[in-house]
């Protein structure tokens, strides 16, 4: 494993034509250990290309993609065994039960036969697949597949671990599981590189997030970043002791903005919502003028930003971004 | 009826469309306007004996014959599967459509690209028509009217086999190994027992009445013909359209009958393990697999490659048990074969057995190489196993090595069960050493060209089917095209060209040596090896190259 100081996962101005059509541009993005990353964006907006690349299965036009200091290129037979590539389609091979399939994995990777057992054993229980040890890779399900795939790429024990698209039809049992083998995974300090386009399944596990679209990356940090990068308005609740408080904070709170703030009210949760592009300085006057007044308030708070709503966001900023006629 | 219609007309056109399509039509046309070329005379005038036109019109429909053989099965066998694999057969069987409906309507689009390939070969026809001395109606109608049976007899051969296969590979390797079986495999026993009395020869008398080639030849009405004891009173032509038509009534109903929702419904098996069962159950299956394919392996030693094991493990077709079982057999009729002969049982002579053999394992290698090794590359593409395969530390050479030697291993436990039958013909006659030695030279250059062909044509292709269609075709074209020039010999091909031909199969080269009946006027040992040799070289090169490529980073 490499230091926690140094970042794991370092991708600089990645940038791969097909002939005309560029599909990444001048990608830079860092990673420390223990991180997990969302990796998000429309269909084709880059992310497999990406993903591709630091695999060593694609070869970037300019740039350079390094895990752990090796340059995926150059060095793509270190890479493969600092990487576990779990990709959208799961390769499964016919006849062949899921202990001989992990069997031949590891193998593949060179571990030796003793240990290699040993290891097939422990991958199956950390991704709670021991019970089908015995059961054909190709009867499996889709979500037991999943689970297989990410035991396969844990069986080299690899610094970094990309899945591609995970979650993806799964049903929400299978889901909750896979959040919980991911967020174990994180915490035995690998980093972890997650597509998805279930944004709250991602936006529940992943603390930080990346949005690309068209090759660009359009934005990148926490998801409280992101969804501030990307959403200009955020929204606010004020909770307050009684009901019939309600309509008077509402009424503040309209009379204060004067101007488009979309405001609503939950009598049964007693909190008045709303959104607003406000700066910090304009909410302290609001939250000062609520508390002067006599409603009795138990809460003010910020909800944290939408991923699906950052995403929205990114995607129609690089729609109109983009010339007429552009084509891919 | 209406329904067929309809089915035919989704069909027809989703088959014209595709690129292969017009790739077979493009290549039938380009072969048959060569084969009127060639034979078209140098003075530009016809002989008035309409000798030119009637070898125009022979070698024209022997192609005939080979483009259907080659190119029909593969349509129906696949189809099949592909609908119940792209579930729209649910979508169909679910439809107010009748079964019979489908069926016809599958059988009668693959008819009209049946129609529209023949008629691709009207120019070619046209031109041998206008050199002169063969009749419209008793040559070229009866002609187009025999392949169009052949074509409907194949198209129901390949949609009932689509019923029983599990996946497209394994429909194509069903649906090629009957149609070799059908159109080649029933002449076999008649070359080696013709003139024979008794059962043996009453049985390889009938069967040869199954085969397409036997009534075309007839049809053709060549009494040069040289192929040993085709020339005969008996009405071949007759007895082969009532075999079609019996295998069309009786395989259609079948082909019906199976159109149901069984087809839909197989469950596959969640893999109960010997090493749960009882004592007595796993006693009983030790017994009955000698290497019980149920059992717990062990995990793949550090000494083996991982590709080659996890090949044997994964794969349908060719796993060891079922090899072990096929090998015995081989190894038991070789031994049967040469001891009754030794014993005087059989009057057949060392020859005749040793084509036998030879021609059985030949067979067994077409059939089973493209089986094992069509997909071994294009299949890993399909499965997506491929780009796994690519980001293991594994380097192409040995993920290669691995591949070809899994294969390479089953061919050879192949070859090697007729050893024992070798032996004992050295036993009898100990001067035969030197052509045995010929023979098994000749035989694991057929095994490592067969393997090579394959390997090279799978590396081309992103689908099992595919490239198992492209490999059976190559091989078939190999193994027995150049045997129908062969059995063409002096009419309308002579013996110094016949001779260029069979040196490019080694298998020719293999009946020569042990001077097979029919081959011993050739001199093709050591020739045939020089140019397989070349061949092998020339194609692990190639597909060496192409692995190394599909390695590298796109």
């Amino acid at each position: 494993m490499s230091s926690a100081s140094n970042p794991v996962v370092e991708i600089e101005k990645l940038t791969k034509r097909y002939g005309e059509f560029v599909a990444l541009d001048n990608l830079s993005l860092t990673l420390n250990r223990g991180d997990i990353l969302g990796f998000i964006g429309p269909n084709g907006a880059g992310k497999t290309t990406t993903i591709r690349i630091l695999v060593g299965l694609t070869r970037p036009t300019s740039g350079s993609a390094r895990i752990a200091g090796s340059d995926c290129v150059a060095d793509a037979r270190k890479v493969r065994q600092l990487v576990g590539y779990m990709p959208d389609k799961f390769g499964s091979y016919d006849n062949m039960r899921v202990r001989e399939y992990l069997d031949f994995f590891g193998a593949a990777y060179g571990i030796a036969r003793k240990q290699r057992q040993l290891r097939v054993a422990e991958v199956l229980e950390v991704t709670n697949a021991t019970w089908m040890q015995d059961r054909y890779v190709e009867s499996l399900s889709h979500g037991m597949q999943q689970r297989i795939g990410i035991a396969r790429t844990l069986l080299h024990n690899p610094d970094v671990l990309i899945l591609d698209e995970p979650a993806n039809g799964l049903d929400p049992q299978a889901r909750i599981e896979m959040r919980e083998i991911l967020l174990r995974l994180a915490s035995e300090g690998r980093t972890l590189i997650v597509t998805s386009h279930i944004l709250p399944e991602l936006a529940r596990i992943c603390d930080r997030v990346a949005i690309v679209a068209n090759g660009q990356l359009k934005a990148l940090g926490t998801l409280k970043e992101v969804t501030g990068q990307l959403t200009q308005r955020r929204t606010f609740e004020v909770q307050c002791l009684q009901s019939d408080q309600l309509p008077a904070v509402e009424n503040i709170v309209k009379q204060f903005f004067h101007d488009d703030t979309e405001v609503s009210v939950s009598t049964a949760e007693g909190i008045v919502r709303f959104r607003t592009s406000a700066s910090d300085e304009l909410l302290s006057e609001l939250l000062k003028q609520i508390v002067n007044s006599s409603s009795l308030i138990t809460q003010f708070r910020e909800l944290v930003g939408d991923l699906e709503e950052a995403f929205i966001s990114a995607t129609q900023m690089s729609a109109s971004a983009e010339p007429a006629g552009a084509a891919k | 009826m209406k329904g067929s219609l309809v089915i035919a007309e989704r069909e027809l056109p989703a088959i014209l469309r595709s690129r292969q399509t017009v790739w077979i039509l493009l290549a039938v046309a380009s072969i048959f306007a060569a084969t009127v070329l060639l034979k078209w005379p140098e003075s530009g005038v016809a002989s008035l004996s309409g000798d030119q036109a009637k070898a125009t019109f022979r070698s024209l429909a022997l192609s005939m014959l080979a483009a259907v053989v080659l190119i029909i099965p593969a349509f129906p066998a696949t189809g099949i599967v592909v609908e119940v694999r792209r579930r729209t057969m649910e979508l169909l069987l679910n439809s107010p459509l009748r079964r019979f409906e489908i069926f016809t309507g599958k059988a009668i689009a693959l008819l009209g690209f049946v129609l529209i390939l023949l008629t691709v070969t009207l120019p070619a026809m046209a031109c041998c028509y206008a050199m002169g001395g063969i009749s419209f109606t008793n040559d070229v109608l009866v002609l187009y009217g025999f392949i169009v049976i052949v074509c409907l007899q194949l198209i129901v051969l390949g949609v009932l086999v689509g019923t029983f296969a599990g996946s497209p590979e394994s429909a194509l390797r069903c649906a090629y190994g009957c149609t070799f079986a059908l159109v080649v495999v029933t002449l076999i026993p008649w070359q080696f027992l013709q003139g024979f009395e008794g059962w043996m020869g009453n049985y390889a008398g009938l069967l040869r009445k199954l085969s397409p080639i036997t009534a075309l030849l007839e049809l053709l009405n060549d009494s040069g013909l040289e192929t040993v004891g085709l020339s005969t009173q008996e009405n071949l032509f007759a007895a082969y359209l009532w075999s079609a038509a019996i295998f069309v009534v009786v395989g259609s109903i079948v082909c019906i009958s199976r159109l149901n929702y069984s087809l839909l419904d197989r469950s596959r098996s969640q893999g109960v393990i010997t090493d749960d069962r009882t004592a007595a159950a796993r006693s009983v299956r030790r017994v009955f697999f000698l290497i019980d394919p149920q059992r717990r392996k062990a995990g793949i030693p550090g000494f083996l490659n991982p590709v080659l094991a996890k090949e044997f493990r994964s794969r349908q077709f060719g796993r060891l048990h079922w090899l072990l079982r096929l090998i015995a057999g081989c190894a038991v009729m070789s031994l049967l074969l040469t001891l009754a002969t030794t014993m005087g049982t059989v009057d057949w002579g060392v020859e005749r057995i040793g084509g036998i053999i030879i021609v059985a394992q030949v067979a067994l290698i077409v059939v089973l190489t493209p089986g094992m090794a069509g997909g071994m590359i294009a299949g890993e593409m399909e499965s997506g196993g491929w780009n796994l395969l690519r980001v293991t530390p594994l380097s192409a050479s040995k993920i290669l090595r691995g591949k070809l030697m899994s294969v390479m291993l089953t061919l050879m436990l192949v070859l090697c069960a007729s050893l024992p039958g070798y032996a004992i013909m050295m036993a009898i006659k100990p001067d035969l050493q030197q052509q045995v030695i010929q023979v098994l030279v000749c035989l694991v250059l057929s095994a490592v060209l067969s393997l090579l062909l394959s390997a090279t044509v799978s590396s081309f292709f992103k689908t099992t089917a595919a490239a198992t269609t492209v490999s059976y075709g190559l091989l078939i074209t190999l193994f027995a095209g150049t045997l129908i020039v062969w059995a063409n010999m002096n009419a309308p091909f002579g013996h110094y060209f016949v001779e260029q031909v069979l040196s490019l199969n080694p298998m020719a080269g293999a009946l020569n040596a042990i001077r097979a009946e029919g081959f011993e006027s050739f001199n093709l040992v050591p020739r045939t090896w020089w140019i397989s040799g070349s061949a092998c070289v020339v194609l692990l090169v190639v597909l060496q190259l192409r692995i190394r490529h599909l390695c590298q980073p796109d």
